[in-house]
């Protein structure tokens, strides 16, 4: 139980795509943190401290990235700190704001961030640099490689296909035709997803997210703020966490601890988060969920894992459409990860795109009758998840 | 504030850990902290990780350390700014109801890689990398804005070095290097005048990890024996550009110094019984003892502060620990006698962007 009860109040996100050449990297930031304060109804003024989400600086290339925009985001003089758990950043940084506010130390945190992962002329090459230099690197590990492997292991086990992988991305791109800010987005086909270039095995070009560049931002308050600026804010039920180890091999086998292919870190995030929010019965109390997926294969062992399903059924249902907007559970309305990926704010975008149905400002997107919405974010060696519980109620 | 600490850890300074990987450093470090707190890491409900990807070497570092700083299957999360600032975030997680027993961990060894050139890769690209500013020049431009504010000279700054040597050289945890002479500090070269290569605290590898809970925890667990109290904690970051007004304005320091203090009930800085401060050169810390109003006298740096060693990026982290070994009565040859009350300082970015400031009493 926290000291304070905290939520979402404002969101601010810019258009993501692949450049942005009309604006540096802190002009990003800014853009999205005026944006969130315009709409919270605040100024700067009542923020009283400020958390930075930023993954690997590499990518844009300025090691100082958050320091650099602190001017630009009007932090200067504030309590200012920055989180990185690699693509888990964005879900992290909410937690840590949440634990200013439910502190009770500070009412109002502005949480923003901004990612340029176009800047650098390859983004695997930094991703390669994530492993160990003796002996990973050479053999071609990077995010796409290491969750192909990953995911040959999970049709091994459950039998799912290439074209129930590429369903997904068609449902991410046709979601994202109603969301602005979205990298990539359009009416495409299974067999346009199964035509496109071979990448690694079983990924195809269409099933891995885009290198996007762009900001976002969210405000959270608690509970006296919160009524005072919002009619509608998205109170943060439950937040959970989990670290595991980096070794893929550690998580595969008879005497491991977890099962590499099923993203077994989203169900220890997610028991805590429903055990704050008070969630016994997922599919039926959530009526959104916001999950990191920057690869066509990662949502079926999220959904199942965050007990939306039982293991091995998240495949059937989505061919059933169980989780098209309007379905038994609505996945990703804003197109999710496949579509939008600035990876130092990605989880971020994940709460905030959550945040939005739940405050009922969606637009196009919107999900009638939202009173909770879950949000997920993953890092590393998908060994990093954070799980995010928002909703109408605060409690 | 309801935060304790249960037990604490050094790695054993070095100018070079050679022997060692990282994460067995920091294995070490975390394993000697729960051993002097007592728990054992399956009680952790949480980890906090302060450290620089850029001068570990390697994108997300945390991948491969999160596990040796006891967050295997643990709820963990990473702070990049420094050391001390892992100390911040742990003690808004301890107070926010949601954890209870908690290892914060922080590490550096900057033997692994050009230092400089990291620091180089922090500027922006367009104003100050191409001048190639780095942390040398940009202390040696803080010291001319201090020097100039406050009328510091080059005869006060050696020896502030040599007496900060004397009190490096009896902390046991520390380098114990030789104490150079005044008229050597004052003879060795500038490096970005007016500051000299030996008014500069060298740089050193180090770890330090601090085991803390909540006081639910403990009224849970009367048998647990807190060795400190958390009674302030204050962060402030200053703007980026380094413009006289923020080379010698000092505002995230006083800001983080008065909000710590004002937590603590502490009217000022003299009050309190010492304090570690994070001063990479000489000019450093005869800035902050006029800025933070230390009388003569006041115990600054019993340890020797970062010229017993300094893990750069966690020689804050490293303060804290010297402040609760103080107010626990475990400083050893460096106690300061009845110390109660101390203050552990650590600052980040270039010449002292962001501050940051613990306050720790005796259990």
């Amino acid at each position: 139980m926290p000291k304070n009860r905290a939520a979402i109040i404002g969101v601010g996100e810019t258009a993501f795509r692949s450049h942005h050449p009309d604006k540096t990297y802190v002009e990003l930031a800014q853009e999205a943190t005026i944006k969130a304060l315009a709409d919270a109804g605040l100024t700067m003024d009542a923020v009283d401290a400020v958390v930075f989400s930023m993954a690997p600086t590499q990518f844009m290339g300025v090691n100082d990235a958050d320091k650099w925009a602190i001017d630009s985001i009007f932090a200067a003089g504030k309590p200012f700190l920055r989180v990185h758990t690699g693509g888990a950043t964005g879900g992290s940084a909410l937690h840590a704001a949440y634990a200013h506010v439910a502190s009770g130390m500070f009412r109002t945190v502005l949480v923003v961030g901004a990612d340029r992962i176009s800047e650098t002329p390859d983004a695997q090459h930094i991703l390669n640099l994530i492993w160990d230099h003796f002996y990973e690197h050479d053999v071609a590990l990077n995010t796409i490689t290491m969750t192909a492997l990953s995911t040959h292991r999970q049709m091994h086990f459950h039998g799912t296909t290439e074209e129930q992988f590429a369903r997904v991305v068609v449902r991410a791109r046709r979601n994202a035709m109603k969301n602005p800010y979205a990298h990539l987005k359009g009416m495409i086909t299974v067999d346009d997803v199964l035509r496109s270039p071979r990448v690694s095995w079983p990924y195809r070009l269409y099933d891995i997210c885009p290198r996007s560049s762009g900001a976002a931002a969210v405000i959270v308050a608690d509970e006296g703020v919160a009524k005072r600026q919002c009619s509608r804010p998205a109170f943060i039920k439950g937040i959970g966490a989990v670290a595991n180890t980096v070794f893929m091999g550690d998580r595969m086998g008879p005497y491991a601890d977890t099962e590499l292919s099923e993203i077994p870190e989203a169900a220890y995030a997610g028991r805590e988060a429903y055990a704050q929010a008070g969630i016994t019965d997922p599919i039926r109390q959530i009526q959104v969920v916001e999950l990191y997926d920057p690869f066509s294969s990662t949502q079926f062992p999220q959904l199942e894992s965050l007990n939306f399903c039982k293991r091995g059924e998240a495949a059937k249902l989505s061919d059933e459409g169980a989780f098209e907007p309007g379905g038994l559970l609505t996945v990703n309305p804003s197109g999710g990860t496949l579509c939008t990926n600035p990876i130092g704010v990605t989880g971020l975008v994940r709460v905030a795109d959550a945040a939005l149905q739940v405050m009922g400002k969606a637009g196009e997107a919107q999900v009638p009758g939202v009173r909770n919405a879950l949000a997920t974010a993953l890092g590393g060696s998908v060994q990093f998840v954070t799980c995010t519980i928002l909703g109408t109620d605060p409690t | 504030m309801d935060v304790h600490v249960l037990g604490v850890a050094l790695h054993p300074a070095a100018l070079r850990i050679g022997e060692k990987r990282l994460e067995e450093v920091v294995f070490d470090t975390a394993r000697v902290a729960l051993r002097d707190a007592g728990v054992s890491r399956s009680e952790l409900d949480h980890v906090t990780i302060a450290a620089c990807d850029e001068l570990d070497g390697r994108s997300i570092s945390s991948m491969l350390l999160a596990a040796p700083a006891g967050a295997y299957l643990k709820d963990e999360i990473k702070v990049t700014d420094s050391g001390i600032i892992g100390l911040c975030m742990e003690s808004l997680r301890l107070s926010s109801g949601r954890f209870d027993l908690g290892l914060v961990a922080s590490w550096n060894k900057s033997s692994k890689g050009p230092f400089e050139d990291v620091m180089r890769m922090r500027c922006e690209p367009f104003y100050t990398r191409p001048i190639g500013l780095n942390m040398t020049i940009a202390d040696g431009l803080f010291a001319q804005a201090a020097g100039n504010a406050f009328g510091i000279t080059d005869e006060e700054v050696c020896a502030a070095v040599h007496d900060g040597y004397g009190r490096a050289a009896r902390n046991p945890r520390g380098l114990c290097s030789a104490v150079p002479a005044i008229e050597e500090i004052r003879a060795s070269p500038y490096v970005a005048a007016p500051l000299r290569k030996a008014h500069q605290a060298p740089l050193t590898d180090g770890a330090v990890a601090i085991v803390m809970a909540s006081g639910r925890w403990l009224k849970k667990h009367p048998g647990a024996r807190p060795i400190a109290r958390l009674s302030g904690i204050g962060w402030r970051t200053d703007g980026y550009q380094l413009g006289n007004r923020r080379l010698a304005g000092f505002e995230s320091l006083k800001g983080s110094f008065g909000a710590a203090l004002s937590m603590c009930g502490v009217r000022k800085c003299a009050d309190l019984d010492l304090v570690e401060l994070d001063s990479q050169t000489g000019y450093h810390e005869a800035a902050f003892r006029r800025v933070l109003d230390l009388p003569k006298g006041f115990a600054v740096s019993p340890s020797g502060g970062p010229l017993a060693q300094n893990p750069y990026f966690c020689t804050g982290l490293v303060n804290a620990a010297e402040a609760i070994l103080q107010v626990s009565g475990r400083a050893g040859a460096v106690q300061v006698k009845g110390a109660r009350r101390a203050a552990a300082h650590g600052c980040h970015g270039f010449a002292q962007q962001g501050n940051a400031i613990a306050i720790f009493e005796g259990a």
